[in-house]
């Protein structure tokens, strides 16, 4: 009955609120609600229509335009029907035209094979070359003569080992991080359920439940067509242009479609344009914008309910989603900064690598040494160089930020990704849904004359507003009862801005905030029902009661009195005056008002038994009272003013970038402090000055709203002035392509740009972005795959916890490289000076590995775990350009100094371990030649005793050990120099990572591994050194760590100064 | 806070500074350069007391480098002529004089940093030789047990030769003539002392007191001594090879134990080596030759030696030969060590 009744009263109701039926807030819904005995209430539902009048000069104007169009075609057509009819349509097969017309897939973009690339990427290039250097030496020595060793072999492919197990390393963390990611995707709303071996279980179920679905969902996606004159269902890509197709409730629209007849037909356009409000749909032209206009539905949109017949008009990749998916596809993806950091790196090590072996080759060609020899001494340096483990290490360093990073809800999908959040200097956020909870919230009301602020955090728990009016009791009542939103049963137990709701997002709102206000509406609903006798609150009171809800000036116009402190008083040109101010000042903040009615119906005309008929109409429909306005917005998120606070105290410029209205983009941007709250537009300033808009300074103006129209006219330049002049902007009804051209703006600025967005018309900005951030509750998987970055709980401040953790990583992986490099010239000096000075050599080449890819792996990835020194939120973002990973301070300092150090160190070690095994430094000078020699076997010492060659290979073997465990030492002091890069060790505290002493327990171990445990294994070349040997280099660690605290003392005491800028890393 | 200072610099830079620093290969290339240029800079920011000077400095610069500008417009492409022209700023900047000085500053730094770690350095090898003595190695175990030498030694331990053509063996003659120069019974009995036979020649007192070394007399060596045949049996087909073990301070064989010299054919018919003739008779090192003391108080100690005659050795055919020392303590199966204990060598005597 109830039902019935609502839909049969739709139509008059609607032609009184004189609107035209095809406006979705013409949708005008009465209500027949009967209290016990006389109370009826009819619903006026309706929206706000600020813009009514705006669109229907839009509207007709476009029509005029129609019109010439239709003209013209007319005229054209005359021009070619004089042609000889050429057509061939009708002589192919259907196949035929399909290949003609194209059919309805969108082609999707290979899969790119990574293991390869991390074969050849980086150092990987150098150790190939080193490798291939070894074969041919031996190659060269196999020639010369058959017996030679095969230590050059072993070199060789040891080398390609390091290379091709650093690749795979390197692919399988990368493949890993991918793969969490795409397990996380689809069960990311339960993230934090599962555990353990059930997560692993559940994310294996999901991808094959997942993958069932989509091929599923490929499968069964079909479509009503009419063709051969007949009504077929067909698989949807076999729809070519042309093709008449059904479409009806719950449809998803196979193609691009235009609207031939409508009956009440409403799509959900999320999709495409970010509206999450549904769409009604008609056969009218309405806008020039495609994406506007009422008589265009777009594939992969969903009919939500009624029918409509449509031709296809695009079909395949030249549908608008198909358009943005190749858009997306075709924006490169550029490198992320940190792979230009370690690029940069690269280039700094291997040139270093490079230009150090060719002038060694070259002067040991030149001292005469053998050729062979020399390329051999090259190999040495190379691999002495390049720091191996590295490239490793910074994967590992990455990935567990990315896991610590998912564990606060901000997932990375691509691994490099985790740093570009700490460069930041621009964040472009959408709003609906990242900057906003997503639901319309009740924000204010107004009766009694006066405005008063709800609550509108996430709970809602706070309302502060005077509640002892008469007016308020009706108002209260009103809302109550005019509203056909319902709660979903079985959700006692939830918080009640939690529970679902059936109904639309307005009702939604006013359902949950009369829940907050009154406590169980249901309960109230009931005691009120309609058309059945109950027990009434006031059994004096035997009236009906007649409520309307809807557009403030709709209501208006049929109200006679209002209600003032429980009073009706007749409407005069004063109150409706202050109505409209007050209607004025909350729909100028972007909020959606709505206006409160109520008649109380008398007795005597409609007593108990009156019959009502929505048919005939047989009540009132004016003289209401007038009640109250209530206005709704979708509020941001209790977190967001922080964050954006935040973001702004870090140097990051927060731009909104939407494609909502910018009257409720400008407000939302005020309350989240994107527009700051004495900042000015220069629309502003003109209203303030009362100056027309030119005259405006427009340096004087911080903050600018600028609309999708305005940028469409705009060049590149004046986009760039806006970008650099103003710091808070707002960019409203944007298209997916403006929202491109912005992210190209900011970044032709030097920027590093992140994206936010949940919507398929963002995906080509979040691709085009430095990093694309998704929404991961509300995104969609266009969104989600064209992001580096998913933010599972959809909350804006989840970025700012990225920001610090990237900072913190880059700072980091500073640390790391520094302590990495440092003991390449502790490496690499051996080499040089056996070249030079013809000392036995100090360290072998297979030792260097074992440091590289052994002792040092832990401790580097140990200091991923360092604390930030200060404050990193409170400083700039690093210039792209200017701030780089490795700078010249950290090179010089890491190879001149403390590498230096390091190496000194690791020489009185050798000598010490040579000097007390016979041979003191004066002797083995020059001794190279003699000491190699495999038929000298009876060398004279300094004290003049004879060494065979084995024993005297077997000291050179426990002098590289010796020199691998000082390095090793001094490596520890290193490690605990590199906590800190400004601060005293004693500030950072020596013990608050604990990660740090795991790393040099490892290194102890893995060295006394090597030592004790495989002293005997002869091809490692590592042997039982003296235990003494491992405190000799002791003295060294000290005075390391001793100059990098006086480093950082003067750093500290001298900021700006000499020191500080040459010191500082 | 360091950052933000950077920052805050940054635009007072003349242009062309920043667009260096900017150009990121060039980092690569003139890494040095880099480094210089950014302590000019910083120079430049110290020197803040004479400000107008330097801003009229600053003016001058940057109009010399638009005329730069102007001058290479024509080759604005030629990226490479403005980096070296950056370079030669650095290195001699004629126009202010100051750049050189500027590196200046950062080579004294450097200077006095190494110069500081070079005295650490010397600290270091002076305490290391302090603790080293000059007489006896702190450690032997490396040199123990010790290992075989045998001469002549000519690059090679395969003796090929024909007896008929002495060019090939004159080598082997002059090269043992030559070793033995410092055995010389003359020599000997001039510079060594005579010392019991059978037990250690022990020298008590200082450890920087001249030690005696026993006499090794060339005669010893009777007929590989070179004194009766000059030519060591080459020329008859009977070389002489002599054996002299390793040199070690501090060793001693066990007590009334010689090390002992005993050869065989390594690999093959035993019978190829009929008859080897040892000098000294005993084929053993005599106790009275240990211990050593070390070159610097040891100054004349003379290795002993066993000359191993081979008087009767299968012709025309390569021979290995195997020679062991034997005796308590005495290692010579070491697999990777071939020389230690014993020494492998051919002979391949052609008629």
């Amino acid at each position: 009955m109830l039902t019935q009744t609502r839909e049969v009263a739709a139509e008059p109701e609607e032609g009184g609120a004189g609107l035209k039926t095809h406006l979705p807030r013409a949708n005008v819904v009465p209500l027949l609600l009967f209290q016990k005995r006389e109370v009826y209430s009819v619903e006026l539902s309706g929206i706000k229509d600020i813009e009514k009048t705006d669109k229907e000069d839009g509207k007709e104007k476009s029509r005029g335009l129609k019109n010439k169009c239709l003209e013209r075609k007319k005229n054209h057509q005359k021009e070619e029907l004089k042609k000889e009819l050429d057509m061939d349509d009708h002589k192919l097969s259907k196949e035929e035209l399909e290949t003609k017309y194209g059919t309805n897939i969108i082609t999707e973009t290979p899969e790119i094979i990574k293991f390869l690339k991390q074969m050849v990427g980086g150092f990987s290039i150098l150790l190939w070359i080193g490798a291939i250097l070894c074969w041919i030496a031996y190659g060269i020595q196999y020639s010369h003569d058959q017996s030679s060793s095969l230590d050059n072999v072993y070199l060789g492919s040891v080398l390609a080992l390091v290379v091709i197990l650093t690749g795979v390393f390197a692919y399988y963390q990368e493949a890993k991080s991918t793969n969490i990611m795409s397990s996380f995707q689809k069960m990311i709303p339960q993230a934090s359920v599962y555990l353990g071996s059930v997560l692993a279980l559940v994310v294996i179920l999901t991808g094959v439940f997942a993958y069932y679905q989509e091929a599923k969902s490929t499968n069964i996606m079909s479509t009503l067509v009419i063709r051969d004159s007949e009504k077929k269902t067909i698989p949807a890509d076999q729809l070519v242009m042309g093709d008449i197709v059904e479409i009806k409730g719950g449809d998803q629209v196979p193609a691009d479609v235009r609207l031939l007849s409508t009956q009440g037909c409403k799509v959900d356009n999320s999709s495409v344009t970010g509206e999450s409000e549904p769409q009604a749909r008609s056969c009218e032209f309405t806008h020039e914008s495609p994406l506007e206009t009422k008589n265009i539905a777009f594939f992969s949109t969903t009919c939500l309910e009624g029918t409509a017949t449509a031709m296809v008009i695009n079909t395949g990749d030249r549908t608008i989603i198909g358009q943005i998916a190749s858009l997306a596809s075709r924006v490169e993806d550029s490198k992320t900064p940190i792979a230009i950091e370690i690029e940069h790196f690269v280039h700094i090590v291997a040139g270093v690598a490079v230009s150090i072996g060719i002038i060694f080759f070259i002067i040991a060609v030149s001292m005469k040494y053998h050729v062979l020899d020399s390329i051999i001494f090259l190999i040495g340096i190379i691999v002495a160089n390049v720091p191996e483990g590295l490239l490793a290490t910074v994967t590992v360093t990455l990935s567990l930020t990315a896991k610590r990073m998912a564990k606060k809800n901000c997932l990375v999908k691509n691994l490099e990704a985790v740093e570009t959040l700490g460069s930041t200097s621009i964040i472009c956020s959408d709003k609906t849904g990242t900057l906003t909870q997503n639901r319309m919230t009740v924000a204010h009301l107004w009766f009694d004359h006066q405005i008063f602020v709800a609550d509108t955090s996430e709970n809602h728990s706070n309302q502060v507003f005077d509640q002892s009016s008469a007016t308020w009791a009706s108002l209260s009542k009103i809302i109550t009862l005019c509203n056909r939103a319902e709660f979903r049963p079985g959700q006692e137990s939830i918080p009640i801005m939690k529970k679902i709701v059936v109904g639309d997002a307005s009702e939604t709102a006013l359902l949950k905030f009369s829940e907050v206000m009154l406590g169980n509406v249901m309960d109230i609903r009931k005691r009120n029902r309609k058309l059945s006798i109950h027990e009434t609150e006031d059994p004096d009171d035997k009236r009906f009661l007649m409520v309307m809800k809807g557009a403030p000036e709709r209501i208006l116009e049929k109200c006679s009195t209002i209600m003032v402190n429980g009073q009706e008083q007749p409407l005069d040109s004063s109150t409706a005056e202050a109505f409209h101010t007050a209607y004025m000042e909350l729909g100028g903040i972007g909020e959606r008002v709505l206006g409160f009615c109520h008649l109380y119906l008398p007795t005597d005309e409609f007593p108990e038994t009156y019959s009502f008929d929505v048919e005939t109409m047989n009540f009132p429909t004016s003289n209401f009272c007038f009640v109250g306005l209530l206005s709704m917005i979708d509020p941001p998120r209790s977190t967001v003013p922080d964050a954006v606070t935040k973001c702004r105290s870090a140097g990051i410029k927060v731009i909104m970038v939407t494609g909502d209205h910018p009257i409720t983009a400008k407000a939302i941007a005020k309350s989240v402090g994107i527009i700051s709250a004495n900042s000015e537009t220069v629309e502003d300033i003109a209203k303030r000055l009362n100056l027309p808009v030119e005259q405006v300074n427009k340096q004087d103006a911080k903050a600018a709203v600028v609309t999708g129209m305005e940028l469409k006219d705009m060049s590149p330049e004046q986009l760039d002035e806006i970008l650099a002049n103003h710091s808070e902007i707002v960019f409203a009804r944007t298209s997916p392509q403006q929202k491109l051209i912005i992210v190209e703006g900011c970044q032709r600025q030097d920027a590093v740009v992140a994206v936010t967005g949940d919507g398929v018309n963002d995906s080509p900005a979040l691709k085009k972005a430095d990093i694309g951030i998704a929404m991961g509750i509300a995104g969609s998987d266009a969104a989600r795959n064209a992001a580096d970055m998913v933010l599972l709980d959809d909350n804006f401040a989840s970025i700012v916890t990225g920001v610090e953790e990237g900072r913190l990583i880059f700072d980091n992986l500073k640390k790391t490289i520094a302590y990495t490099l440092t003991k390449n010239i502790a490496e690499l000096c051996p080499f040089l000076i056996y070249i030079i000075a013809g000392l036995p050599l100090p360290i072998g080449t297979i030792t260097i590995l074992f440091i590289d890819l052994g002792t040092d792996i832990i401790p580097s990835i140990a200091l991923a775990y360092e604390k930030a020194e200060s404050d990193i939120m409170n400083r700039k973002p690093r210039h792209k350009k200017k701030d780089r990973l490795v700078n010249a301070p950290l090179a010089l300092y890491s190879y001149l100094h403390i590498g230096l150090m390091q190496a000194l160190g690791a020489f009185i070690t050798y000598f010490t371990v040579y000097a007390q095994h016979g041979f003191l430094p004066s002797t083995i000078l020059n001794l190279r030649v003699e000491w190699e020699n495999d038929n000298v076997n009876d060398l004279e010492d300094s004290y003049g005793q004879e060494w065979t060659r084995y024993q005297r290979k077997y000291l050179e073997w426990t002098g590289y050990t010796a020199f691998f465990v000082s390095i090793m030492i001094q490596q520890i002091a290193d490690l605990i120099i590199r906590k800190t890069r400004r601060n005293s060790i004693f500030q950072q505290g020596l013990f608050r990572n604990k990660i740090i002493w795991v790393g040099i327990a490892s290194q102890i171990i893995i060295a006394l591994i090597l030592s004790y445990g495989l002293g005997s294994i002869q091809a490692l070349n590592f042997t039982m050194i003296r235990p003494q040997y491992w405190f000799v280099a002791v003295p060294h660690a000290v005075l390391i760590w001793v100059y990098d605290e006086v480093r950082k003392l003067f750093i500290r005491l001298f900021p700006g100064s000499w020191w500080d800028k040459n010191m500082y890393y | 806070m360091r950052r933000q200072l950077r920052s805050r610099r940054a635009p007072t830079l003349p242009y062309g500074y920043r667009y260096r620093l900017d150009d990121q290969d060039e980092v690569n290339q003139n890494y040095l350069a880099d480094e210089e240029e950014e302590a000019e800079e910083e120079a430049r920011v110290m020197v803040v007391p004479d400000l107008e000077e330097e801003e009229e400095e600053e003016e001058e610069k940057e109009e010399d480098e638009k005329e730069e500008e102007e001058s290479h417009s024509q080759e604005t492409d030629s990226a490479w002529w403005r980096k070296l022209q950056i370079v030669n700023e650095y290195l001699w900047d004629p126009e202010k004089r100051t750049s050189l000085a500027r590196t200046g500053l950062i080579l004294v730094i450097y200077f006095f940093f190494y110069a500081s770690l070079a005295a650490v350095i010397t600290l270091c090898m002076y305490t290391l030789f302090l603790t080293i003595s000059p007489y006896m190695p702190t450690f032997t175990e490396r040199v123990k047990p010790p290992g075989v030498m045998i001469r002549p030694f000519a690059h090679s331990l395969n003796f090929n030769f024909n007896v008929s053509e002495p060019d090939t063996w004159q080598h082997y003659v002059i090269s043992l003539n030559g070793f033995l120069q410092g055995y010389n019974d003359s020599l000997q009995e001039e510079m060594n002392v005579d010392c019991p036979p059978g037990q250690y020649f022990i020298q008590d007192g200082d450890e920087d007191e001249d030690k005696k070394a026993c006499q090794f007399k060339r005669s010893f060596l009777k007929n590989c001594s070179g004194l009766e045949d000059p030519t060591f049996g080459y020329s008859t087909g009977q070389p002489c090879i002599l054996l002299k073990m390793n040199r070690i301070v501090g060793f001693r064989p066990e007590r009334g134990d010689p090390v002992k010299v005993s050869c065989k054919v390594q690999r093959g018919d035993e019978n190829d080596i009929r008859s080897i003739n040892y000098y000294p008779e005993s084929a053993s090192f005599d106790l009275r030759y240990y211990p050593y003391y070390g070159k610097l108080t040891h100054v004349n100690y003379t290795s002993p030696l066993v000359a191993m005659h081979f008087t009767d050795v299968v012709k025309n055919q390569a021979v290995p030969v195997q020679c062991q020392l034997k005796g308590k303590g005495i290692i010579n199966d070491v697999i990777n060590d071939r020389f230690v204990g014993r020494v492998i060598f051919t002979l391949n005597i052609e008629t």
